[in-house]
C-alpha cells in the first residue's frame, strides 16, 4: 500500500486572505451595498459611487478609519450627541437614552463605530431593567464606543471596573466567606472563554478572587475587608489572586481569542460563513495580535472571504440595521427622522436598546424573525416610504434621487434603482415585475406607486438579508 | 389526543376554506414538535384582591359578623357548595367550575406574610421569600434551567403596557412584551404566496423566504377575518383584560413556540367603596377567562392552555371604616383549562380562627408553582423554588 507523504511545513492556506477585485468577483454595486450593510449602516448613492470609483480596500479603510459617511452627518458631531445624551440622562427617560443612541449611529461619521458598540453591547449585555440608573447605562456604553477597536484587554478592564456591570452582576454581594458567583461565571462563560473552557471549581475559585470588588457612589471601589486573600487555584494556575490577577489569567487563557474570533465573525460574517479554520486562524492572528480588536475586524472586512458570493447576502438583518440602513440610504436628513420614533420601530422589531433580554444577550441570526417582527418590519418599510418618521411626516424624494443618480424617473427604473441602492439589487426580475404590479394597482392609498414599490422592496424576504 | 400539528396539517386546513392557500400550508409544514407544547398564561391580579368577598365563605358565621357594610347577599351568589359561593359578577367562573374548567385553591400564602404591595409581589414573582434572590422570576429561573439557546421565538411574552414583570426575568430567559394587535396588522399589498420551491430547504435563503411569507400570510389571515371573526367562537368582553387575553389567544393560535405569557389587572387595592370596584375587576377576570377558554376550546387548543391568577395577598377579614378593606394575607388562586379538577382545592379558610385577624395560609404558593412547573410544564421546580415543594393536586391525574 502506498503511504501518501505528509507534508507537515506546507502552511494551511490564509483562510483571510485580501479581497482584490477581478474575475468573477467583481468590484460592483451589489459588493459595496454588502459592505455597508454588514459593517455600517448601508450607505448613499453617492458613497456607493465613491466607493466604487476608489476600490475595496480605500472603502475598508474608510470605514476603519472611521470616516465612511459623507452624507448625513452633523458639524459638531460629538458635542451636539453629548448634549443630546446628557438631556436624556438627566430626564431619567431611557426611551431618550434609546434615542440619543439612534441618533449617532444616524449621524455619526464612524458607522463601524456604532456597529461595534453595539456588538460589544450585546457581548457585555447590561440591561436597564435591573440598574434603573441611566448615567451608569450611559458611561458603560461610552467604554464600548471608546474601546471598540481597542485591544480586548482594555475594554474588559474598563467594563470590569465599571459600576454597571458590577451591579448587574451582584459584585457588591460577593464578598468574602459568602461569594456570590454570578460575576465569576459570566466573565468566564459570556466575557471570554465561552462555555467549557472551565470547571464548576474554576468559577467557586474566580469569585473569591473577585471578592471584595464593589461599588462605591458612582464609581469602582475595592473593598480590602470583603477580599479573600487567600490562595487560589483558577485554570491550573495558583496564587493569592485577585480580581485584576484572574482577568490576566482569562486573556492569555487561548479560549479567549477564539471567543473573541466567534463574537466578531458572527457580527460581520453571514450564516454559517466563518467556522473551523477561518475562526482558528482568526483567533491566531488575535494572539498574535494582543487581542487587538481593530486588527481583526479588519482583517475581516478586507477579506476575500468577506467578499464571497456565500457571503453576500447569508445573515439576517438586526433591527437596529432594518431601521437605520435604508433612514440612511433614503437620505433622510433634512427633516431628520425622529430618533424616538426610530427606537419605537427597533423596539417593534425585537430589540430593546439597554434591556437586552438577559445576560447572554440577543441571540439575533433566525431568531429575529418572529411572526411578530416581519409584521412590524414590513410596516416599518411603508412608514419610512411614506414618510412617517418625522415630526412633518416629508416624505423621500424619491423620484428626485433617482434622477439624481441619472436614471429615469418612470416606475420600472424607479424600481430597478431602489433595487440596487437598498440591497445592491438582490430582487431578481421575477420579484421586481411582482412589486410592480402590486405598487401600480389602482385603488392603493398612496398617490404615488413609487412609494410602495420601494416599501414593497424593504419588506421582501431579500431585504431581510444582508 | 389531537396535537397542533396534527390539528394544523389536517382538520383547520379543511375547516377554514376549500382550497388552501399556500401560506397555510407552509405554516402547517412550519409547524415542529416545540409547537405542540404546553403553555402556561398567568394573570396578574394587582393590589391584594379581597379574596373572602371573592370566593366567599357565607356559611361561615364569621362573614356576617365582619362583613356588613361590605356584605354580599347569600341570595346573589353563584353557589359552588352549600358553605361557599362566588361573587355574583363571577357567573362566567361559576360555569366554568360546571364545566370542568376551573379550579380554586383556597388560602393560599406563604409564612410571615409581608403586607407592602411592593415587597409582597415580589415574593410572589421571584417564588423567593429571601430579600436578596429576586433578581429573577419563577418563571425566568424556570427557563434558565432549560438547554441555551434555544430557537424558535420568545420563551415568555408578556401583554400589556407596563414594563416586563419581575416573573418572566431570567438570566437565559428571552421574555418579550407587546401591546396590542396593531402589532399583528400588515399595512403594504405584500404577496402572501411565493413559488413552493425551497419550503423544505434548511438553508437561510429559503428559511427567510419561508418565514416571511408565512407572517404575511398569518397578517392577511387576521385581517380577512378581522378581529370579530377571530374569535368568531367567543366574544370577548370590551375590556382590558379580555383585550390582552384576545390577543394572547392569536399569538397561541399562530404557534411561536412560546410557552408562558403574562396578562394583569390593576385595581385591586379597594380600601374604600370597594363594592363596585371589585365586581367591575371580578366580572371583567370572570367573563375575559371564560371567553378566552371558549375561544380556544373552539380553536381546538384548550388542552394545550392553563391558566393561573394570582394576587399579591388577600385583605383584612374586618372591613375597615370606609366600606373596604385593608391588606391582610392569604387568599384564593385560579386555575383554569381543560387539565384541572374542577372545583374548589384544599381547606376553606375560618373566619373564626385567624392569626392577629388574618386568615391563616393553609397552602404555601410555591406549591401551586411546583404543580405548574412539574405536572403542567414538565420543568423541575426544585431550583426554581430554591427547595422541594410538595405540588397542590391541581391537575387531572391523567396529565
Amino acid at each position: 500500500m502506498q503511504s501518501v507523504p505528509i507534508n507537515s511545513t506546507a502552511p494551511a492556506p490564509d483562510m483571510w486572505e485580501p479581497y482584490e477585485p477581478g474575475g468573477q468577483s467583481l468590484w460592483d454595486v451589489r459588493r459595496v451595498v454588502h459592505l455597508h450593510r454588514r459593517a455600517g449602516f448601508a450607505a448613499t448613492w453617492s458613497e456607493i459611487q465613491r466607493d466604487l470609483k476608489d476600490g475595496p480596500q480605500a472603502g475598508v479603510t474608510r470605514l476603519i478609519k472611521g470616516g465612511a459617511r459623507v452624507e448625513g452627518t452633523i458639524e459638531n458631531f460629538e458635542q451636539t450627541a453629548d448634549e443630546i445624551g446628557e438631556a436624556a440622562v438627566l430626564s431619567d427617560n431611557p426611551d431618550r437614552l434609546k434615542a440619543w443612541w439612534i441618533f449617532r449611529m444616524l449621524f455619526s461619521p464612524d458607522p463601524l463605530g456604532e456597529r461595534l458598540a453595539l456588538m460589544w453591547h450585546n457581548h457585555f449585555a447590561t440591561s436597564n431593567l435591573k440598574l434603573r440608573d441611566l448615567v451608569l447605562m450611559r458611561r458603560q456604553n461610552d467604554l464600548f464606543r471608546t474601546f471598540a477597536r481597542a485591544p480586548f484587554a482594555k475594554l474588559l478592564g474598563a467594563v470590569m471596573h465599571d459600576p454597571a456591570i458590577l451591579i448587574w452582576l451582584d459584585a457588591p454581594s460577593n464578598v468574602k466567606g459568602k461569594p456570590n458567583e454570578n460575576l465569576a461565571r459570566e466573565v468566564m462563560e459570556l466575557f471570554t472563554l465561552g462555555v467549557g473552557n472551565y470547571s464548576e471549581r474554576d468559577i467557586k475559585e474566580a469569585a473569591r478572587a473577585l471578592t471584595g470588588w464593589s461599588v462605591a457612589g458612582a464609581g469602582f471601589a475595592r473593598q480590602a475587608d470583603a477580599h479573600d486573600d487567600g490562595q487560589k487555584q483558577i485554570l491550573g494556575r495558583k496564587g493569592l489572586f485577585d480580581g485584576d490577577d484572574l482577568l490576566n489569567i482569562l486573556l492569555e487563557h487561548p479560549a479567549c481569542p477564539r471567543r473573541l474570533a466567534w463574537r466578531i465573525c458572527s457580527e460581520f460574517m453571514g450564516e454559517g460563513m466563518a467556522e473551523g479554520p477561518a475562526l482558528d486562524q482568526l483567533a491566531a492572528g488575535l494572539r498574535s495580535h494582543e487581542l487587538d480588536v481593530g486588527w481583526a475586524v479588519q482583517t475581516v472586512l478586507r477579506s476575500k472571504l468577506f467578499f464571497s458570493d456565500a457571503n453576500i447576502g447569508t445573515k439576517i438583518i438586526g433591527p437596529v440595521e432594518f431601521v437605520t440602513g435604508p433612514a440612511h440610504a433614503l437620505e433622510l436628513f433634512d427633516p431628520p427622522p425622529s430618533t424616538l420614533v426610530l427606537s419605537e420601530w427597533v423596539e417593534r422589531l425585537g430589540l430593546s436598546l439597554f434591556y437586552p433580554p438577559n445576560v447572554g444577550g440577543w441571540t439575533g441570526g433566525r431568531g429575529w424573525l418572529t411572526t411578530r417582527a416581519i409584521i412590524a418590519r414590513g410596516n416599518y418599510a411603508a412608514a419610512l416610504a411614506r414618510g412617517e418618521l418625522s415630526v412633518s411626516d416629508s416624505p423621500p424624494d424619491l423620484r428626485g434621487m433617482a434622477r439624481h443618480a441619472g436614471r429615469d424617473a418612470n416606475l420600472r427604473d424607479g424600481i430597478a434603482f431602489f433595487n440596487e441602492l437598498l440591497l445592491g439589487g438582490r430582487i431578481g426580475p421575477r420579484g421586481l415585475d411582482d412589486i410592480r404590479v402590486r405598487a401600480g394597482r389602482p385603488g392603493a392609498p398612496d398617490a404615488d406607486p413609487l412609494t410602495i414599490a420601494v416599501a414593497l422592496i424593504l419588506a421582501s424576504p431579500e431585504a431581510q438579508l444582508g | 389526543m389531537l396535537t397542533r400539528r396534527h390539528f394544523l396539517q389536517n382538520s383547520a386546513l379543511v375547516a377554514l376554506s376549500p382550497m388552501v392557500p399556500a401560506f397555510l400550508s407552509d405554516m402547517a409544514r412550519a409547524a415542529g414538535a416545540q409547537r405542540d407544547a404546553r403553555i402556561l398564561v398567568v394573570i396578574q391580579m394587582e393590589g391584594g384582591n379581597d379574596g373572602i368577598n371573592t370566593v366567599v365563605p357565607f356559611g361561615d358565621d364569621g362573614y356576617g359578623r365582619n362583613r356588613k357594610a361590605i356584605r354580599l347577599n347569600r341570595d346573589d351568589l353563584v353557589k359552588v357548595n352549600d358553605h361557599v359561593g362566588l361573587h355574583p359578577s363571577m357567573r362566567a367562573m361559576g360555569q366554568l367550575i360546571e364545566g370542568g374548567r376551573l379550579a380554586i385553591v383556597q388560602g393560599v400564602g406563604y409564612p410571615n406574610p409581608n403586607r407592602s404591595h411592593f415587597r409582597s409581589m415580589q415574593i410572589w414573582q421571584s417564588s423567593r421569600l429571601e430579600e436578596d434572590q429576586i433578581d429573577r422570576g419563577w418563571i425566568g429561573r424556570a427557563f434558565d434551567q432549560l438547554p441555551w439557546p434555544r430557537p424558535g421565538g420568545p420563551d415568555a411574552i408578556y401583554v400589556g403596557e407596563e414594563e416586563l414583570p419581575r416573573t418572566l426575568w431570567g438570566r437565559r430567559t428571552d421574555a418579550a412584551a407587546i401591546t396590542s394587535t396593531d402589532d399583528l396588522a400588515l399595512r403594504l399589498p405584500v404577496g402572501k404566496s411565493g413559488s413552493g420551491s425551497g419550503a423544505e430547504a434548511e438553508d437561510i435563503t429559503s428559511f427567510v423566504r419561508r418565514s416571511v411569507l408565512s407572517a404575511y400570510g398569518t397578517a392577511g389571515d387576521l385581517a380577512g377575518s378581522g378581529t370579530a371573526g377571530a374569535t368568531a367562537a367567543a366574544a370577548y368582553p370590551q375590556t382590558k383584560l379580555a383585550v390582552q387575553l384576545q390577543l394572547i389567544s392569536q399569538l397561541i393560535k399562530m404557534g411561536g413556540g412560546t410557552r408562558v405569557y403574562y396578562a394583569s389587572q390593576s385595581s385591586y387595592d379597594t380600601h374604600g367603596a370597594q363594592l363596585p370596584q371589585q365586581a367591575r375587576l371580578l366580572d371583567e377576570l370572570s367573563g375575559g377567562l371564560k371567553a378566552f377558554l371558549d375561544d380556544l376550546k373552539a380553536a381546538g387548543l384548550s388542552d394545550r392552555v392553563v391558566v393561573m391568577a394570582f394576587s399579591e395577598f388577600g385583605r383584612r377579614v374586618a372591613e375597615n371604616d370606609s366600606q373596604g378593606t385593608d391588606h391582610g394575607t392569604a387568599a384564593p388562586l385560579f386555575v383554569a383549562g381543560d387539565a384541572v379538577k374542577p372545583g374548589l382545592i384544599g381547606k376553606t379558610p375560618s373566619l373564626e380562627d385567624l392569626d392577629d385577624g388574618d386568615l391563616k395560609m393553609s397552602i404555601d404558593f410555591r406549591r401551586v408553582y411546583a404543580a405548574l412547573l412539574e405536572q403542567w410544564l414538565k420543568i423541575p421546580a426544585k431550583e426554581v423554588l430554591g427547595g422541594a415543594f410538595d405540588p397542590v393536586q391541581i391537575l387531572r391525574n391523567s396529565v
